[in-house]
């Protein structure tokens, strides 16, 4: 489980960065929080000719509200979310309530939101996040910037629509509107481990009415799935979870959107512990309960983003 | 008898200072990588080095038949033969000449590759960076052959692993077979099947092995259980005379049994440190370990229970194929512990159970903390529970009527084992009043009446385990001396791998001396300083090295006592001794402290060597659960341990080996297993995020207590502690899980009890906890392929 020997960069800008990935011939990797590409160098999947250090450029590491988006730059890491300060609203509740489940402490200090986009494992908590928001993707390369939307970002497992020399600089996520509730859930065997599905979900709701749906899953496919199909089903069903609490009932509009995002939505991969049949199951309990979730998170603090919403 | 509940080791291993053997500096040192098998099974058709050792850095590659030429040996007292295999174990019968017969371990695979993971080719390098860009560079051709991954591919296959020979290394049985008609007439049959399965010990340091060549021999550092048996076997393979060899074994990073072998890479390490004449050292990394490092458990039960209509047991067969691993070593005849401890700890007076040992494409079995009982218990304790249910009867009441009573020790059971000791119901009775178990029942019954409310379940288990060792390996050393200094040290034959030895022993035979502890200190797990030793296995160190210390010691102030009659012209009645120092009975003579007695008449040194049987702890452990039907997961709300290992000598020390082995339980009842590719090879390619232990986030509240009823055959009482949780925590959680879902046959759920598992038991009881109905008989078993 030793490293292999690999050249070793540290630009200053990202200028250099992007110099650095595009030198021909090279196998070139970049290196934000490391958590996840060491390990897979240790274990001999990866074997970059050389590492890219981003973290000695200046700039990246900043978190920022800017024309109705939160844009964390590529250095910013998992804890910095772990406030649901970072955002105004109801982002910044569900990004709290999602980094929570990320790996554990030690890693979040380290790892990033960008580099676990980069990275695109299948049962990653952001890349469900970001498909779920229509988050952005700002990237540079030589030819200079692009952005990419996340739905068009994540092509597979481990595989984005990143070039080899192009480096996310940043990450956009757009604010979600006062009169949202949000919910995450995850399923998995222990804290330690990667989850078997996870599920994000931003409920809007006009006069008791569900007007807006966004659900994300993660461990669903071979790539984050944004369950359109449940969304749809959604749509001017009543904003009201099941009498009593619990998941909900058969029939009720909640447990049909999870079964229509398990049964459409979703694609799962077999898994130890976790083969589509079962995968499909803690979908559909995971997106109903989120949906009950964001209608309470709704409840608790639907008039406080309001209010604040007004100042803004 | 321990007044002090911190440590004496933990000053070292808390605050950094622990030495531990991937730690030591010693220059010149090469650190070795082993190549090993992608494949379960194949032949192996070319090994090539040559690249290899093209790798800067890289101090040599070799492959088995690379080591078979002639060598020359650095150290000229040693003639280092060509490498020989892997020595089988007939220890204490846990393995028969007629298992390991045709079937050699090379330590280097020559000819054909038996399990994903067996070591082909070795690299050393001046760092273990090197190393593994060589053992990249080792080009291995291998034709696979059928993998056979568990019992019932290996017994159908027309393939067997070794040429001519079956792959049923050994049949065992313990008691008589039961008359059909015991069957027939039985008010109640309970049958079920069962799976055990593997598990990875996993202690926190992997294995490590260091040999050092010396003027005239070798000395090696090894985190090891039996540093006794591995200096006799290094010398016998090496053809080294013994006192040439010395073995060390430093702090140790955890055991749980699986580091009492003379491993392949042991051997490779000395022989390279010998041939090259420079120390090498073998440190094993996580990855290396889930793969080629011994399993435990690994079981394939059937069972049958008969009792009347009133619960009394009557009958109990047990039939086990279990799933010995590639090579036939001790782990071969380790099931024959769990059929020897059928008959667990109740009346039922008929009981047979047989063994066969299937080789498998797999590293082998080996004990693992529990070794044989946990099988046992697990599929005991389910099946009586079944009766239970059958009968319309609680499963504590039905237990109640069938613990062997108290009077009634020595206990000859049908499976030919003699307990020692016990007060089986007492031991019950505490685990239901701590766990509040009518409490628990009251609130299972309001829930059950609740549509909304999570099922509830409480799981008990009774056990009777055994410990010591097996006849034949019943003895350990220990012996004691006086220093001119006024200091003593303590020898013991064992070797500690988290076991408190220092603090417990050192108290021990301060307690005897009545000296202070500080005074005293313990030196083991060094042959070049302990004469002899068995090593610290089967929970026997404070039950027989205890009691070979306390010997010692009262043996060392008799001696004492004669020394000083003879300096005092006295006879020996009229010398006391008290709190270190002799005096004479009459007289106001201020009396002679031991270190001015050692400084008198010369060194005083007693050496001990205790004989004693088998003793058998027990217990009772009970869980409550929760689950979520919707999903499978499964919630400890609570657990409750009750153990009795006799006398017990340090408080602290078996309270932690009594938790630390529940939450090990725990891992087997609810996370721990080795899924297998269609290659044969174990899915763990992310290592311990596939293999998942419990953690701090999945321990419950445990509560743990102890009954004490002194064992007659030791003169401490102690019997033998820390296996306690392995054995009875996983059949308690299993037993509750089926209590929660109400499972109309103990078959629908194995262990590991997985989320996915249990959703689809819920469903085959119920009909769908899930709301959309089930498919009938597809309950999922962990490793089924």
């Amino acid at each position: 489980m030793k490293l292999p020997a690999f050249d070793y960069l540290a630009p200053a800008t990202v200028g250099e960065a992007v110099d650095a990935l595009a030198a021909a011939g090279r196998d070139a990797r970049v290196l934000a929080g490391g958590q996840s590409l060491l390990l897979d160098m240790r274990l001999g999947r990866a074997r970059p000719d050389a590492l890219v250090d981003i973290n000695g450029i200046t700039g990246l590491g900043q978190v920022r509200v800017e024309e109705g988006a939160l844009v964390a730059g590529a250095l910013v890491r998992h804890r910095a979310f772990e406030s649901a300060g970072v955002a105004p609203g109801p982002l910044g509740r569900l990004l709290s309530l999602a980094v929570a489940d990320i790996a554990h402490p030690p890693i979040r200090a380290r790892g990033t939101m960008a580099g676990s986009l980069a990275w695109a494992h299948p049962a990653s908590e952001w890349c469900a996040m970001a498909v779920a928001l229509d988050a952005e993707v700002e990237l540079r390369g030589p030819a200079g910037e692009r952005v990419a939307a996340a739905r068009d970002f994540f092509l597979g497992p481990h595989a984005t629509a990143r070039a080899p020399a192009e480096l996310i600089t940043a990450v956009r996520v757009p604010l979600l509107d006062a009169g949202t509730g949000v919910a995450f859930a995850e399923h998995r065997r222990t804290a330690f481990c990667f989850a078997q599905v996870a599920v994000v979900t931003a409920l809007t709701v006009v006069d008791g009415v569900v007007a807006g749906a966004r659900i994300g899953l993660a461990g669903c496919a071979d790539r984050p799935v944004r369950a359109r199909a449940a969304e749809r089903s959604l749509l001017g069903a009543a904003a009201a979870p099941p009498e009593g609490g619990g998941t909900p009932p058969p029939g009720h509009p909640f447990a049909q959107a999870g079964r229509i995002a398990a049964e459409h939505d979703a694609a799962p991969v077999a898994e130890p512990y976790a083969d589509p049949e079962y995968r499909r199951q803690a979908i559909a309990v995971l997106v109903a309960r989120t949906l009950s979730g964001a209608v309470a998170d709704l409840r608790a603090h639907g008039e406080a983003d309001r209010e604040a919403g007004g100042a803004r | 008898m321990s007044s002090a509940y911190a440590r004496r080791e933990d000053e070292r291993l808390l605050s950094g200072r622990g030495r531990f053997v991937a730690d030591m500096h010693m220059p010149g040192c090469l650190e070795a990588a082993f190549v090993r098998s992608p494949v379960a099974h194949g032949r192996l058709r070319e090994v090539g080095c040559a690249a290899a050792r093209l790798v800067p850095g890289v101090a040599g590659a070799w492959a088995a038949a690379d080591l078979s030429a002639v060598s020359s040996c650095a150290v000229p007292a040693i003639g280092l033969p060509d490498l020989p295999p892997v020595p089988p174990t007939l220890l204490a019968g846990l393995s028969t000449p007629g298992a390991v017969a045709g079937r050699d371990w090379p330590v280097l695979a020559t000819d054909r590759v038996r399990y994903a993971g067996e070591a082909v080719a070795v690299v050393v390098g001046e760092d273990r960076y090197r190393a593994e860009d060589g053992a990249a560079e080792v080009k291995v051709v291998i034709d696979p052959l059928p993998a056979m991954v568990d019992t019932a591919t290996a017994l159908e296959s027309p393939v067997t692993l070794f040429e001519g020979l079956s792959n049923v290394a050994l049949e065992g049985s313990a008691g008589r077979p039961i008359d059909e008609t015991v069957w027939r007439e039985a008010a109640v049959v309970v049958e079920a099947r069962y799976r055990q399965q593997v598990l990875l010990p996993t202690p926190m340091e992997c294995r490590v092995f260091l040999a050092a060549p010396t003027v005239d021999g070798l000395t090696v550092w090894c985190s090891h259980q039996m540093p006794h048996r591995l200096h006799r076997e290094l010398a016998a393979l090496l053809r080294c005379p013994p006192d040439r060899i010395r073995v060390i074994v430093p702090d140790s990073g955890g055991a749980f049994g699986s580091k009492s072998p003379t491993f392949p890479e042991y051997i490779v390490a000395a022989h390279l440190a010998l041939r090259l004449g420079r120390p090498v050292r073998w440190v094993e990394d996580r990855m290396e370990s889930l793969l080629a490092a011994t399993r435990g458990r690994g079981q394939d039960q059937r069972v049958r229970l008969a009792a009347d209509a009133d619960g009394h047991l009557l009958a109990y067969e047990l039939a086990i194929d279990a799933d010995v691993g590639a090579y036939p070593h001790l782990g071969s005849g380790l099931p024959l512990q769990t059929a020897r401890m059928a008959t667990g700890p109740y009346t039922t007076p008929r009981v047979h159970a047989t063994v066969r040992s299937v080789l498998t494409n797999t590293m082998m079995t080996y004990p693992y903390r529990g070794a044989g009982r946990p099988e046992a218990t697990a599929a005991l304790e389910r099946t009586v529970d079944e009766v239970a249910r059958r009968l319309g009867l609680d499963p504590a009441e039905l237990r109640r009527r069938n613990l062997i009573p108290p009077g009634s020790f020595p206990y000859d059971t049908p499976t030919g084992r003699r307990y020692d000791s016990g007060d089986y119901a007492a031991a019950l009775e505490l685990a239901l009043r701590t766990l509040d178990y009518d409490g628990w029942r009251a609130e299972q019954a309001r829930r059950r009446a609740d549509p909304a409310a999570r099922p509830l379940g409480i799981g008990l288990a009774c056990y009777v385990e055994r410990s010591g060792g097996e006849p034949g390996g019943l003895h350990e050393f220990g012996g004691v001396e006086a220093c001119p200094d006024g200091t003593f040290v303590a020898r013991c034959g064992g070797a500690a791998a988290g076991q408190s030895h220092e603090t417990t022993f050192t108290d021990l035979v301060s307690e005897v001396l009545s000296v202070p502890a500080t005074r005293v200190r313990l030196v083991e797990g060094d042959t070049g300083e302990v004469a002899e030793g068995m090593g610290s296995y089967a929970s026997r160190t404070a039950q027989i090295g205890g009691a070979a210390l306390q010997r010692a010691a009262k043996a060392l102030i008799e001696q004492a006592r004669l020394r000083a009659a003879t300096l005092w012209e006295l006879p020996v009645a009229e010398v006391a001794w008290s709190g270190g120092v002799l005096r004479p009975v009459r007289g106001v003579s201020p009396g002679l402290s031991l270190g001015e007695l050692v400084r008198a008449t010369g060194p005083l040194r007693v050496d001990e060597r205790f004989e004693g049987d088998m003793a058998f702890p027990f217990g009772t452990h009970a869980a409550v659960v929760e689950i979520d039907p919707d999903l499978g997961s499964v919630h400890v709300l609570r657990l409750v341990a009750v153990d009795d290992c006799g006398v017990v000598l340090n408080p602290a020390a078996v309270h932690g080996q009594a938790l630390g082995s529940a939450v090990q339980g725990i891992g087997q009842a609810l996370y721990e297993g080795v899924p297998y590719d269609e290659a044969g090879v174990p899915l763990l390619p992310n290592g311990l995020l596939d293999y998942l232990l419990p953690t701090f986030a999945e321990v419950p509240p445990i509560e743990v207590l102890t009954t004490i009823t002194p064992t007659p055959v030791t003169p401490l009482g102690a019997k033998g502690a820390g296996e306690s949780g392995c054995i009875g925590t996983p059949a308690a959680i299993i037993n509750a899980v089926a209590d929660a879902l109400r499972l109309p046959d103990p078959t629908l759920i194995q262990m590991p009890l997985t989320p996915d598992v249990v959703w689809r038991a819920a469903r085959a009881a119920q009909g769908g906890f899930g709301g959309d109905g089930g498919t009938e008989g597809d309950q999922g078993v962990e490793g089924g392929r």
